[in-house]
């Protein structure tokens, strides 16, 4: 089979303030594969992530320049064009952060905050995209009977899995993780690389990672992000 | 001298300072309750009138402090509410929307706001009754709706700025959790910045509240009166606890009567340790709801 461009990025610069992070970056990435970013900490892979789904621009002081295209229904799109809805691309465009961060809302809640953010979806309708999520994630036969718990009661890698679903409930074409093994133990850890895999018959993902040997297992691509340059090689 | 010593030094200082404040406060305490001890009781409160007539507005009380009571929560109820929603309005256009020169314009007005003596607050609320007096109805006097103004006047700088520090303070993630999910920025400020600065926002009020209900200088100038009887409507006068302890105070004609000043002194203590109490379990509830949490455990 062969895959096609999803993300195409060209002369991409970005600044906070005056520090560049990202100095003329020049990237593909492939529909349905796994392109890991590794780096020291603080040369921008997560300042990359939220370039991506224009997230940078909440915060004071940075900026981009440069074209990133994503490939919608076929069709090639500048995400920073006017006619871009960023809740659009936020919603095509899915990111976990490194921390886990659930709302202080009950487990169902969190999944179910894109949706009603969106202002879609009856409730019947609800309680399935809930329940699809979570089962993605594999977390639903841990949780079905505390739903409406607080989700700051779960552990952390079911904490870290709940987010994915939250991200997932829209379900992205991308998938952005940072670092998403980071704050879990050797099992969790485990679980969440076969998760990725899973995901990539339907998304595209980029994840950040520090660790080769989750790299190994998991990415198709590995790049890595230093002095602002993105340069990879191709693994398998 | 060594440094150990000047370290010494400083420590009993620090300790000096808290065991002195707390002795005054004490001390201040002690003697409020001493001197007003024997005064207190439903008498205080409701004179020779029944107290279940009082409290129905059966009959009025003539010779008690319930008018001061019942004005004294009508005027905090009325400014905290004019107050609220601008300040808070305020704080989150200070904080989400002002940047640069204008951002820094508008910071020197609060302050300035905020260091306004309140007898100045209450001279220029005086001046507006009079202009409304003059220019719009003779039937306007200085009244209970003036005084709510001119003190939600006062106590605004405490609002904005604990609502724009509390939304300031918030952690970048906390930020962006919802933006990433497709929120708007105002779904982002009110499903989650805002019920994530509910506390913050709360101890201004708390602040707030605790500022209205002591106040004299400006309800003075505005509207309040000794022997108003219960505030009828926001265009009339009212009573109210500190005005009527500082008129005691002033001018007393026996100890029986200073003793209702010390009286009522206490029954003010217990109207704005109650309003506390009140915003400080609304406070905890706000806290433990949206508290930030590590993962699991
Ligand atoms: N909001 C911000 N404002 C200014 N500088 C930032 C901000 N966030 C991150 N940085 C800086 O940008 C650099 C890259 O950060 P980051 O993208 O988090 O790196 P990484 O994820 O690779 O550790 C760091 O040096 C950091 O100090
Ligand atoms: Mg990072």
């Amino acid at each position: 089979m062969s895959r096609m461009e999803k993300i195409r990025i060209d002369d991409l610069s970005f600044a906070y303030g005056k520090r560049t992070i990202l100095n003329r970056v020049e990237a593909r990435f492939m529909e349905n594969t796994i392109t890991a970013i590794t780096g020291p900490s603080g040369q921008g892979k997560s300042s990359f992530l939220m370039v991506l789904n224009r997230l940078w621009e909440t915060i004071p002081g940075a900026h981009v320049t440069g074209r990133v295209n994503i490939r919608f229904d076929g069709e090639f799109r500048d995400i920073h064009h006017r006619s871009m809805p960023l809740t659009r691309l936020r919603r095509t465009v899915g990111m976990v952060f490194q921390t886990p961060n659930p709302l202080p809302m009950s487990v169902a809640g969190n999944v179910a905050f894109p949706l009603k953010l969106a202002g879609t979806g009856k409730r019947k309708n609800t309680e399935e995209r809930v329940e699809k999520a979570l089962s993605r994630v594999h977390l639903w036969d841990e949780v079905k009977d505390r739903l409406k718990d607080d989700a700051r009661k779960l552990s952390g890698g079911q904490q870290q899995r709940l987010c994915m679903a939250r991200a997932l409930v829209f379900e992205p074409e991308i998938l952005l993780l940072d670092e998403p093994a980071s704050s879990l133990d050797a099992k969790a850890a485990a679980g969440i690389e076969d998760l990725m895999l899973e995901l990539k018959n339907t998304c595209t993902l980029i994840v950040v990672s520090h660790s080769m040997d989750q790299v190994r297992r998991t990415a198709d691509r590995v790049l890595t992000l230093e002095s602002g340059e993105l340069h990879g090689c191709e693994s398998s | 001298m060594s440094r150990r010593w000047i370290e010494r030094g400083f420590t009993v200082f620090a300790f000096a300072a808290a065991g002195i404040l707390m002795a005054v406060t004490m001390v201040l305490t002690g003697y409020l309750v001493m001197k007003g001890w024997n005064s207190l009781g439903l008498e205080l409160v409701f004179g020779t009138t029944r107290p279940m007539d009082a409290l129905c507005l059966r009959r009025p009380v003539l010779d008690g402090l319930f008018p001061a009571v019942a004005g004294t929560f009508a005027l905090v109820a009325l400014s905290v509410s004019i107050a609220l929603p601008l300040g808070i309005g305020t704080g989150i256009f200070m904080s989400e929307f002002a940047s640069g020169a204008l951002k820094r314009m508008f910071s020197l007005f609060y302050d300035i706001l905020a260091g306004s003596p309140s007898i100045v607050v209450g001279l220029f609320g005086f001046s507006i009754s009079i202009f409304l007096h003059r220019y719009v109805s003779g039937q306007l006097y200085p009244c209970l709706l003036i005084s709510a103004l001119s003190l939600a006047f006062l106590v605004l700088p405490y609002l904005i700025r604990s609502t724009q520090t509390a939304l300031e303070n918030l952690p970048p993630e906390v930020r962006l959790t919802a933006l990433a999910l497709g929120a708007s920025p105002v779904q982002n400020l009110f499903y989650v910045l805002i019920p994530r600065s509910l506390p913050g926002i709360l101890s201004g009020v708390v602040l707030s509240i605790g500022r209205c209900a002591e106040d004299t200088a400006v309800i003075m100038l505005t509207g309040v009166a000794a022997s108003a009887g219960l505030p009828r409507s926001v265009f009339g006068n009212y009573e109210a606890l500190p005005f009527h302890i500082y008129t005691v105070s002033s001018q007393y004609m026996d100890s029986a009567e200073l003793a209702t000043g010390y009286g009522a002194s206490i029954l003010l203590f217990g109207v704005t340790s109650s309003l506390f109490l009140f915003s400080f379990i609304i406070k905890n509830i706000a806290t433990a709801r949206t508290a930030v949490s590590g993962p699991g455990l």
